[in-house]
C-alpha cells in the first residue's frame, strides 16, 4: 500500500512539472496547485507510522496510543493553506497579466523587455 | 588627535549651515574651523619639534586586528599644516568663487570640503592600516563628489565617475595589499610593518604587497598609466583643483609611498620600479603641459610632472633624497594651489579658460598678478624663493645618489618645462597684449574682491617669507618630518645661497632652457598639438574602451542567461534538481528497501489511483476547463485519502481548499481564452515529459525508502504525550499548531494575510467600482436553497472552530467553510450582494485576525512566560475551560476567512469587467 501511494504521489509530482513547464500561465498555475497537492500526500506518506488512527487523545486518556503523526499533519495543513493562498495570488497575477498583455503565454508578456536594456536609459551613463 | 578628528568632523557637520544663513561671507565664517585647527596642531608643535611621536588608541574591534590608532609624527604633522593652513584659504576663496551658485549648492560645497579635510587628517594620521584604508576610500569618494560638483554636465559626471574608477581601484589594491600584509604579520599596526619591513619583503607574500601598494600610490597620486584621471578631474570648481588636486589628496599616493619606502626598498626590484615609473610619468606630463589648451590642464599636466617629482625623489636613496622630497611637497603644495587661485579667479572674472590669447589683465586683476608673478618664480626656481631651494635640493638628491643619468636627465627637462608653464601661465593672460587692441580681449565681469585676492597672495607670500625666514618651518617641520620618513636625524639647512655648486650650474641651465620655452611656447604649443600620436597613446581611451568592452561582455552574458523564456529557466532548475536528487538516491545504493508487512487495501488503492488518472487527464486536456477539473479531482481524491489514513483535519481542510479553488479558478477562466494553440512542439513536449518522468521516478526511490523504515520521531511522541496534559487538548494536530508550534503559525498567518493585501492591491478597479445596479439571473437551485446552506455553512465553520481543540477542526478550515458561506451567496446573489452581506470590508477581518492572534500571546508574557505561551481557565462544572489559544485561533479563522474573500471578491469582479 505504502509503495502504492508513493507511486501516486510521484506520479502526480511528475504530471505537475510537466504542467509547469508549459508556457501556458493557466496550466503553470493548475501545475503548481497540482505540485501542492502531490508534495502533501507524500509528506503525510512519510508522517504516516502506518496507523488508521487519527492523532485524537480518546476520552478519559491522557496521552495518545498507537496513531498516525500528528506532527507531519500539522506541517501539511499549514502547507495546504499557504499552498492555496499561493495558488490564488498567482491566479491574480495572471489575471492582471492578461488584462495587461492580452495573452497567456509567458512569452508574449514582454512590455518590460520593450523598454530596451537599462543602460541605454540611464541618464548618469554617459 | 582624537578631539581634533572629532571637531573637524561635527564641524564639518555644522558649519556649512552658516552658508545658508550668510551670503557672500561665508567663507570667512566657515574658515574658522580650519583655522582653528590649525592653531590646535601648532600647539602640538613643540612635541613635533623634540623628535616625539603622539600616540592615542582605542580598541574597536580587536577580533578583526582593528584598534582605532592614531599618530603624529613629522611627517603627518607636515601634512597636517598642509591641509588645515591650505583648506582655510580655500574656504575664504569659494566663499566669493562660488557666487553664482545658489546658497544650497554652496552649503553642500563647503559640506563636502570640510568633509575631506576630516577625512585627510585620518589618512595622514591613522597608525592603524585598516583605519587608514578608510580614511583613504573616504577622500576618493568625496574627490568624486567634488568633481561631479556641477551634477548636469555630462562632462563632469564621466570625468568623476572616471576618477572614482581608477582611485576605487587603486583603493582595492591596498586593501588587499593591507590585509596581506596582516596575513604575513598578524597585526594591521604600520609602525610595525615599517620595522620589519624586510621580514614583509622576504615573505611569499613580499612581492604582491609591494606590487599593490605601489599601485594603490600610483593610481591616487596620479602616476602613468594612472595619469588620465586628474587632468579630467579639473571639472570640479577651481578651489575643489586648487585643494584636492594639487595641494593634498594626490599627495597622498606620495605620502604612502615615503611611510612604505622600507618595505619596497627591501625588493630588488622596487626602487627601480618607483623611478622608471616618475621618469616616464614626469616626461609625459611635461609633453602634455605644453599641449594643454587652459590654464587648468596646464597647471594639471605640471600638477602630474611635479608628483613625478616627487616620486622620484622617494624612490631614490641617501637622506638628501628625502630632505629633497620634504622640501618639495611644501613649496608645491603653496605655489600651485596660489596659481590655481588666480587661474580661477580670471576665469571666474573673464569666463576665458584658453591660454593661447594675450589679454593683459594685469591692469583690471592687479592684485592676483602680483600673486601669480610670486606663484611662478617660486614654481620657476628663482632665488629668493622656495621653489629655488627645494630645486636645489632636487639636484643635489640625484647627483647624491646611486642612480645614473638618465633620472637626472629627465628632472631637468621637467623643471625646465615648469619654468615655462610658470612663465606662460603668468605672463599670458596678465602681462602680454597690453595696449594692443586684438579682438580677443575678453570681457571683464568684475574686479578683484578681498576673498579672492588673499589666498593666492598669502601662498604667494609664503613661498617667500619661509626662504627668508626658515628657522621655525625648519626646526619644527621639516626637520622632524624629514627624520620621520627617514627614520635618523638629517640635518637640514635652508639657505638660499649655498655657494658655486653644481647645483646652481644646473638651475642655471634650467632657467635658460625655460626662458626658450616661455618666448617661443606658441609654435612648440602648436606643433606639439598637431601631433596626434599623443591621443593614440593616451591610456586614457584603453581604459574607456575597456570599460565600454566590459558592459558590451556583460550584455551579451546576460542575454545568453536571462534569454526571458519562463520554460527554459524551469527546465534547467528541474534538471538541476534531478541531478541533486540522483546523487543522493545514488549515494542510498539505487535499491530503495521496500515495505515488509503491508498488505494493499481495495478501497483507498481505487481513490489512489482516481487521482492518479486525474493529474494525467490534467497533463493531456486540450481545454484549461478540462485541465482545472481534472486537478480539482486529484484534490478531492487527495483529501479522501487523507480521511482514510488517519488524518481528518487534513481532509477537511482539502475539501474546502478544493471547493474554493474551483470557485475562485473559475472566475479566472471566465475571463482568458479557454482554448489556445500549444506553446510547445511535441519534441518539447517529450523532453519536458522525460524530465518530469525522471524527477518522478527518483522521488519514488526516496519516498518508498524513507516510508518503509519509519523513524519514531522524539518531537511527535512528546507532543502525543504532553498535549492533554500540558495545552488541555485532545486534537494533537490543533494543539500544535496553537500551542506548541504557535509562533511558526503565526508567521504562516502573517503570510496569508500579507497574500490577501497583495492581491487587493493588485486587483484595486480603477475608476470606481463596477456599476452595482446590474441585476443576475439566480439560478432557481440557489434561489431555493442559498441562503439556508450558506447559513448552515457559516453556523458549521463556527462549531468547527469551536471544538476544535479536541475534534478535527480549528481555525484554518473553520475559516474556510465560512468563506464558502460567502462564496455560496456571491454564486447567487453576485459579488455586492455577497460583499453586502459581509457589512466589513474584507481586509478589516483580516487585521482583526492578525491583532487577535498577535495579541493572544502577551496574557503569557504578564505570566512570565515566554510569548504566546497560552494559559487555561478550567471553571469546573457545566462550564467549558476556556484558553488563550481560543483567541489565537479565532485570530487564525479571521485572517483565513478575510483573506479568501479578499481573493474571491477582487477575482471575481475583476473577471466580470
Amino acid at each position: 500500500m505504502t509503495a502504492l501511494y508513493a507511486f501516486v504521489g510521484a506520479a502526480i509530482v511528475a504530471c505537475a512539472l510537466f504542467m509547469i513547464l508549459s508556457r501556458n500561465l493557466v496550466r503553470v498555475l493548475l501545475g503548481l496547485s497540482l505540485l501542492a497537492t502531490g508534495a502533501n500526500l507524500l509528506l503525510s506518506l512519510v508522517g504516516n507510522v502506518r496507523s488508521e488512527q487519527p492523532p485524537i487523545i480518546a476520552d478519559g486518556q491522557q496521552t495518545l496510543g498507537t496513531a498516525a503523526d500528528p506532527l507531519a499533519q500539522a506541517l501539511v495543513l499549514t502547507a495546504i493553506v499557504i499552498g492555496f493562498a499561493l495558488t490564488v495570488v498567482l491566479a491574480v497575477l495572471v489575471l492582471r497579466a492578461w488584462r495587461a498583455e492580452h495573452t497567456v503565454d509567458s512569452r508574449q508578456v514582454d512590455s518590460a523587455e520593450a523598454l530596451g536594456p537599462p543602460q541605454e536609459r540611464d541618464p548618469t551613463n554617459v | 588627535m582624537f578631539m581634533i578628528l572629532l571637531v573637524s568632523l561635527v564641524g564639518a557637520l555644522l558649519m556649512p549651515l552658516f552658508a545658508r544663513m550668510i551670503g557672500r561671507g561665508a567663507g570667512l565664517v566657515i574658515a574658522l574651523l580650519p583655522l582653528g585647527l590649525l592653531v590646535a596642531f601648532i600647539e602640538l608643535a613643540e612635541l613635533v619639534e623634540r623628535g616625539w611621536v603622539l600616540g592615542q588608541g582605542r580598541r574597536w574591534a580587536p577580533s578583526l586586528g582593528l584598534d582605532l590608532t592614531l599618530r603624529l609624527d613629522g611627517f603627518s604633522f607636515l601634512f597636517c599644516l598642509l591641509i588645515t593652513g591650505i583648506g582655510a584659504l580655500v574656504i575664504i576663496y569659494a566663499g566669493a568663487y562660488l557666487t553664482d551658485k545658489s546658497r544650497v549648492e554652496r552649503s553642500r560645497f563647503f559640506l563636502l570640503i570640510l568633509l575631506f579635510m576630516t577625512a585627510m587628517l585620518g589618512t595622514v594620521l591613522a597608525e592603524n592600516l585598516l583605519v587608514l584604508l578608510i580614511f583613504w576610500e573616504a577622500t576618493s569618494i568625496i574627490s568624486f563628489l567634488l568633481i561631479g560638483f556641477d551634477s548636469r554636465s555630462a562632462r563632469s559626471r564621466r570625468a568623476a565617475l572616471m576618477a572614482l574608477q581608477v582611485t576605487a581601484f587603486g583603493g582595492l589594491m591596498l586593501l588587499a595589499g593591507v590585509l596581506m600584509i596582516g596575513h604575513v604579520l598578524g597585526t594591521y599596526s604600520m609602525a610595525v610593518a615599517i620595522d620589519r619591513a624586510d621580514a614583509l619583503a622576504a615573505s611569499p607574500f613580499g612581492g604582491p604587497i609591494v606590487a599593490c601598494i605601489l599601485i594603490a600610490a600610483f593610481t591616487k597620486s596620479a602616476q602613468f598609466p594612472f595619469h588620465f584621471w586628474l587632468p579630467n578631474a579639473m571639472q570640479a570648481p577651481t578651489p575643489a583643483s586648487a585643494y584636492l588636486h594639487s595641494a593634498t589628496m594626490v599627495k597622498l599616493g606620495i605620502y604612502l609611498l615615503a611611510r612604505f619606502e622600507p618595505v619596497f626598498a627591501a625588493t630588488s626590484w622596487g626602487r627601480a620600479t618607483v623611478i622608471t615609473i616618475a621618469c616616464i610619468t614626469m616626461l609625459v606630463a611635461a609633453a602634455q603641459a605644453l599641449r594643454a589648451e587652459s590654464f587648468k590642464s596646464a597647471l594639471a599636466y605640471s600638477t602630474i610632472a611635479s608628483l613625478g617629482i616627487l616620486t622620484l625623489l622617494v624612490g631614490l636613496d641617501g637622506p638628501a633624497a628625502t630632505v629633497a622630497m620634504v622640501g618639495f611637497l611644501l613649496s608645491h603644495a603653496l605655489y600651485k594651489a596660489a596659481l590655481f587661485f588666480c587661474a580661477g579667479s580670471v576665469l571666474h572674472a573673464t569666463g576665458m579658460q584658453r591660454l593661447r590669447p594675450k589679454s593683459g589683465l594685469a591692469r583690471v586683476l592687479p592684485l592676483t598678478a602680483v600673486a601669480s608673478v610670486g606663484a611662478s618664480l617660486s614654481m620657476a626656481g628663482i632665488p629668493p624663493f622656495l621653489g629655488f631651494i627645494s630645486k636645489e635640493f632636487l639636484f643635489e638628491a640625484q647627483l647624491e645618489s646611486s642612480w645614473e643619468i638618465a633620472p637626472l636627465a629627465a628632472a631637468v627637462i621637467v623643471n625646465a618645462v615648469m619654468v615655462g608653464v610658470a612663465g606662460v601661465v603668468t605672463l599670458r593672460p596678465f602681462f602680454l597684449g597690453r595696449g594692443e587692441g586684438s579682438g580677443e580681449r575678453p570681457i571683464v565681469r568684475h574686479g578683484e574682491s578681498f576673498s579672492l585676492v588673499v589666498p593666492p597672495l598669502m601662498l604667494a607670500l609664503a613661498g617667500l617669507i619661509i626662504s627668508l625666514e626658515p628657522d621655525w618651518i625648519t626646526r619644527a617641520v621639516l626637520r622632524p618630518a624629514v627624520a620621520a620618513v627617514y627614520r635618523a636625524p638629517v640635518n637640514v639647512d635652508i639657505a638660499v645661497w649655498h655657494g658655486l655648486t653644481p647645483m646652481l650650474l644646473l638651475s642655471a641651465v634650467v632657467v635658460t632652457i625655460g626662458a626658450l620655452i616661455v618666448r617661443f611656447w606658441h609654435p612648440i604649443h602648436v606643433r606639439l598639438r598637431t601631433m596626434d600620436r599623443f591621443d593614440t597613446l593616451a591610456v586614457e581611451r584603453l581604459w574607456e574602451e575597456t570599460l565600454r568592452g566590459l558592459v558590451r561582455g556583460s550584455t551579451a552574458l546576460t542575454e545568453v542567461l536571462q534569454h526571458g523564456d519562463l520554460r527554459r529557466y524551469l527546465l534547467l532548475v528541474a534538471i538541476g534538481i534531478a541531478g541533486l536528487g540522483a546523487w543522493s538516491v545514488g549515494n542510498l545504493g539505487l535499491f530503495p528497501r521496500l515495505p515488509t508487512d503491508d498488505p494493499l487495501r481495495i478501497a483507498p488503492a481505487m481513490v489512489a489511483l482516481v487521482g492518479l488518472a486525474g493529474a494525467l487527464a490534467a497533463t493531456r486536456a486540450a481545454s484549461l476547463l478540462g485541465a482545472m477539473i481534472a486537478t480539482g479531482l486529484t484534490g478531492f481524491a487527495t483529501a479522501l485519502t487523507f480521511m482514510m489514513n488517519g488524518a481528518p483535519d487534513l481532509a477537511l481542510t482539502q475539501f474546502a481548499v478544493e471547493v474554493l479553488l474551483v470557485v475562485l479558478l473559475t472566475a479566472l477562466l471566465l475571463a482568458v481564452p479557454l482554448a489556445t494553440a500549444p506553446t510547445r512542439t511535441p519534441l518539447m513536449r517529450r523532453t519536458d515529459a522525460v524530465v518530469a518522468c525522471g524527477i518522478g521516478a527518483l522521488l519514488f526511490c526516496g519516498i518508498v525508502d524513507m516510508a518503509a523504515n519509519p523513524q519514531a520521531s522524539p518531537a511527535s511522541d512528546f507532543y502525543g504525550r504532553a498535549s492533554y496534559l500540558a495545552a488541555k487538548g485532545h486534537n494533537v494536530v490543533n494543539v500544535i499548531l496553537v500551542d506548541f508550534r504557535a509562533f511558526d503559525t503565526l508567521g504562516e498567518t502573517t503570510v496569508i494575510a500579507i497574500a490577501a493585501v497583495l492581491a487587493r492591491s493588485l486587483l484595486m478597479t480603477r475608476g470606481g467600482d463596477v456599476p452595482a445596479g446590474r441585476s443576475q439571473p439566480v439560478h432557481f437551485s440557489f434561489l431555493m436553497s442559498g441562503r439556508a446552506l450558506s447559513w448552515l455553512l457559516f453556523a458549521a465553520s463556527l462549531v468547527i472552530l469551536w471544538r476544535g481543540h479536541d475534534q478535527p477542526g480549528g481555525g484554518f478550515v473553520g475559516g474556510l467553510v465560512a468563506a464558502l458561506a460567502f462564496a455560496l451567496l456571491a454564486l447567487a446573489y453576485g459579488v455586492d450582494w455577497a460583499q453586502r452581506a459581509l457589512r466589513v470590508n474584507p481586509l478589516t477581518l483580516v487585521g482583526t485576525g492578525m491583532l487577535l492572534a498577535l495579541v493572544s500571546g502577551l496574557p503569557g508574557v504578564a505570566a512570565g512566560r515566554p510569548y504566546l505561551s497560552h494559559l487555561w481557565w478550567e471553571p469546573g462544572g457545566w462550564l467549558p475551560k476556556l484558553g488563550t489559544t481560543m483567541i489565537f485561533d479565532l485570530g487564525v479563522y479571521l485572517v483565513v476567512l478575510g483573506a479568501v474573500l479578499t481573493f474571491l471578491f477582487g477575482l471575481q469582479r475583476e473577471a466580470a469587467r
